[in-house]
């Protein structure tokens, strides 16, 4: 009897340490796979699970569990969680792929694979592509207030830096926010777009390695280009042109403000364009959204921008067939993608696509994007040439000072180079 | 002889056999302390002295370096300050609030039991949903500056953030040490106030000389929890400031410990910060203990 018991009451407390990895893979004859994905404003649970579904409806052997990053932000760390407690999903949309995939844990895909696809060879690690590189993401252009600018007497977007000042100084002058920006709670990213857009115009247009250079120890945040860039971010700030308000807000609260009207120009991903469209087809925002590349000092387009985005799969997933299998389809399936480009203005990367009829601002947008000279995006680039992991939260948090008017492009670039050394960087 | 032999190893299975019976009671909740506490300390320490990452393939042991690396870390040493002031905000201001719901709740009637209700109420919601209506509230064009017709960044001012998330922690836990000083206001014998008053003792004097002594247990469980509160402070930063805004300047230590290990994958780096972070919560809160303790005794 005592033996019993002992013994009932170790089964018991193992089967609780048990790790969930090692529940039976097959439930009900399928073959069961996990999907870590990530909700926005533009990518709603009702946006996943349809897109789910269209994918098991045709590969019925296949049974799909969703699981939720906390915020959109938070995604990469919170896989970086799951893989550290045992349980990295089969499947993961959008997920950094560095680190994750130097240790071992993702699926290089072939090159017949990859054969779909524009970018074949986007954002390499080690000469292997472990996201599918299935969307292009110009990551900011400037979302516009046409009726604001034209309040402040401005009939054309900036073409270059001192017009941009021109148009900031203006609309000021006539009481209007010229920026509006986020960074607010979870959203520290949010902080970091105009920033952003001044290194690809200022810097990465010069030296499109920059960061590759930066990793061999052969330039620095120090030097005097990215200086310059961080400066004339600390200016538009000091002159008054950057509202600070938006420091406290998330980020659904900062595409709320910009098209509730509280500023003129909102440097954001392209995605935006979808909201912009979609407001317009409710008869929300009262005014017309353009769009333009952020300006350089002499004219020229350049267009900072990210293709990937797509599907991560764990190399050691019990069921790495089926993982494949979905990830390829979910991310070329056309009816997907279809839904993609209408909820989150997405600029598909596949060869023979086709987008659906869309709105003007995804239409501009998309020809901006065309017209403008790629370069990558600074702190959203996940091959080799990326920041060294945590470095990208340090910008966000100096971007955040910044548009506090805590720090000058001098000693946020020195900071970023103490950061980058403490991250085990030269 | 022989029968002395058997008699002897009879009573000495007889303790064996009831020591096993006993051991299968006490066995689950070792167990499970072992699995989910002993182990994770443990394995922390253990990871503090290596270069451990998430990613590495390889883990090197390098003894004490992550610590003396710690000590000398500009970012380790905010958070510490940050945690400090966050600790004494949560510490302080719920205990004087506490005291003075609680007086104010000491009455009989249904309007005053409601009212423990209310106020109770944020002890028991999620601190995620807490801080997600603090922080609609707290915008810088949100509900409070409107009302007041100011405008201040309770939230994006670096100089004012943290004192933000204290305000906000310490309004969750007001219920808690009401409640916990409203029972033992109503455990104070009522003759003690009537001897006071018969005494000539005012209401003030009779609080400092009569309640307040007796509220010592009270506060000792209360300091207690909200120094724990205030020490692991986590998620009402996570969802309000995410540690900014700008470096560090709401990160506490415990935040630190998810940024550096699971962002920065410093799994090395953040282990030594928990070991640290749990042997300064260990010693201030037995420090604490003792001293509320020893204060109960004198009284």
């Amino acid at each position: 009897m005592n033996k019993a018991i002992v013994l009932a009451t170790a089964a018991l407390t193992l089967a609780a340490c048990a790790p969930a990895g090692s529940q039976q893979p097959v439930a009900n004859g399928k073959k069961e796979i996990s999907f870590l994905v990530f909700e926005t404003p533009n990518l709603t649970p009702e946006y996943w699970d349809a897109a789910i579904k269209r994918v098991t409806d045709k590969h019925p052997d296949i049974a799909v569990k969703k699981l939720v990053a906390p915020s959109a932000g938070e995604r990469n760390a919170y896989a970086k969680q799951l893989l550290a407690s045992g349980q990295l999903p089969d499947v993961m949309q959008a997920i950094a792929p560095s680190g994750l995939a130097e240790s071992g844990n993702l699926y290089a895909w072939s090159k017949e694979e990859l054969k779909n696809y524009a970018h074949p060879r986007s954002n390499p690690l080690g000469g292997k592509i472990y996201q599918l590189p299935y969307n292009s993401q110009p990551t900011p252009l400037v979302y516009y207030n046409k009726k604001l600018f034209a309040e402040a007497g401005v009939d054309a977007p900036p073409k270059t830096y001192a017009e941009l000042l021109d148009v900031s100084a203006r609309l000021k002058a006539k009481g209007i926010n010229p920026f509006v920006v986020g960074g607010g709670g979870k959203d520290a990213f949010a902080a970091g777009y105009i920033w952003i857009a001044l290194v690809g115009a200022d810097v990465y247009a010069r030296q499109p390695d920059f960061l590759v250079k930066r990793r061999a120890g052969q330039v620095r945040f120090g030097d005097p280009a990215f200086v310059k860039a961080t400066q004339k971010f600390a200016d538009l700030v000091g002159k008054g042109y950057v509202d600070k308000a938006g420091l406290s807000r998330d980020y659904p609260s900062t595409e709320k403000a910009f098209l509730d009207g509280k500023g003129a120009m909102y440097p954001m991903g392209s995605w935006f364009a979808a909201a912009a469209d979609a407001g317009a087809d409710a008869g929300k925002p009262p005014f017309e959204i353009g769009v333009f590349a952020w300006p350089t000092d002499d004219g020229q387009v350049v267009v900072p921008s990210y293709t990937g985005g797509g599907p991560i799969v764990n190399a050691r997933s019990r069921n790495l067939e089926a993982a494949r299998t979905f990830a390829l389809e979910f991310n070329q399936d056309a009816a997907n993608n279809d839904v993609l480009v209408q909820s989150d203005a997405a600029i598909i990367a596949i060869n023979g696509y086709r987008p659906p009829p869309m709105g003007p601002v995804y239409n501009a947008t998309l020809e901006v994007f065309k017209a403008g000279k790629a370069v990558n995006a600074f702190t959203v680039e996940t091959g080799d040439d990326s920041l060294l992991p945590g470095v990208g939260d340090k910008v966000f948090a100096l971007a955040q000072e910044i548009i506090a008017g805590k720090t000058d492009g001098a000693a946020a670039a020195k900071a970023l180079d103490a950061e980058w050394v403490k991250a085990g960087g030269r | 002889m022989f029968l002395d032999k058997r008699a002897a190893a009879r009573t000495a299975a007889v303790p064996l056999q009831r020591l096993t019976y006993l051991l299968s009671f006490v066995a689950p909740g070792v167990l499970v302390y072992a699995c989910f506490v002993l182990a994770p300390i443990l394995l922390s320490f253990g990871y503090s002295l290596t270069d451990a990452s998430l990613f590495a393939t390889r883990t090197r042991f390098v003894g004490p370096d992550n610590y003396l690396r710690l000590l000398a870390d500009p970012s380790f040493l905010t958070s510490l300050k940050v945690t400090t002031i966050l600790t004494l905000i949560i510490v302080i201001v719920p205990n004087v609030a506490g005291v003075g719901v609680a007086v104010l709740l000491d009455r009989a009637g249904w309007l005053y039991r409601a009212l423990r209700s209310v106020f109770f109420v944020p002890v028991v919601l999620s601190s995620v949903v807490v801080s997600v209506v603090w922080m609609a509230m707290l915008q810088d064009e949100g509900l409070i500056n409107r009302l007041l017709g100011i405008r201040v960044g309770w939230l994006s001012d670096p100089d004012l953030a943290l004192y933000s998330i204290g305000f906000i922690i310490s309004w969750q836990m007001l219920g808690f040490c009401s409640v916990v000083y409203l029972a033992a206001l109503q455990g104070v014998p009522q003759s003690l106030h009537e001897a006071a008053a018969i005494d000539g003792a005012g209401s003030w004097t009779r609080f400092r000389k009569v309640t307040w002594p007796l509220l010592a247990p009270a506060l000792t469980t209360n300091t207690v929890m909200l120094l724990i509160t205030g020490f692991k402070a986590y998620d009402h930063i996570q969802v309000l400031t995410a540690g900014g805004p700008g470096l560090g300047t709401t990160a506490t230590v415990a935040f630190n410990v998810i940024q550096v290990g699971f962002t920065a994958n410093r799994t090395g780096e953040s282990s030594a910060m928990a070991i640290l972070m749990l042997v300064i919560v260990a010693t201030v809160s037995a420090v604490a203990l003792r001293l509320l303790n020893r204060r109960e005794v004198d009284l």
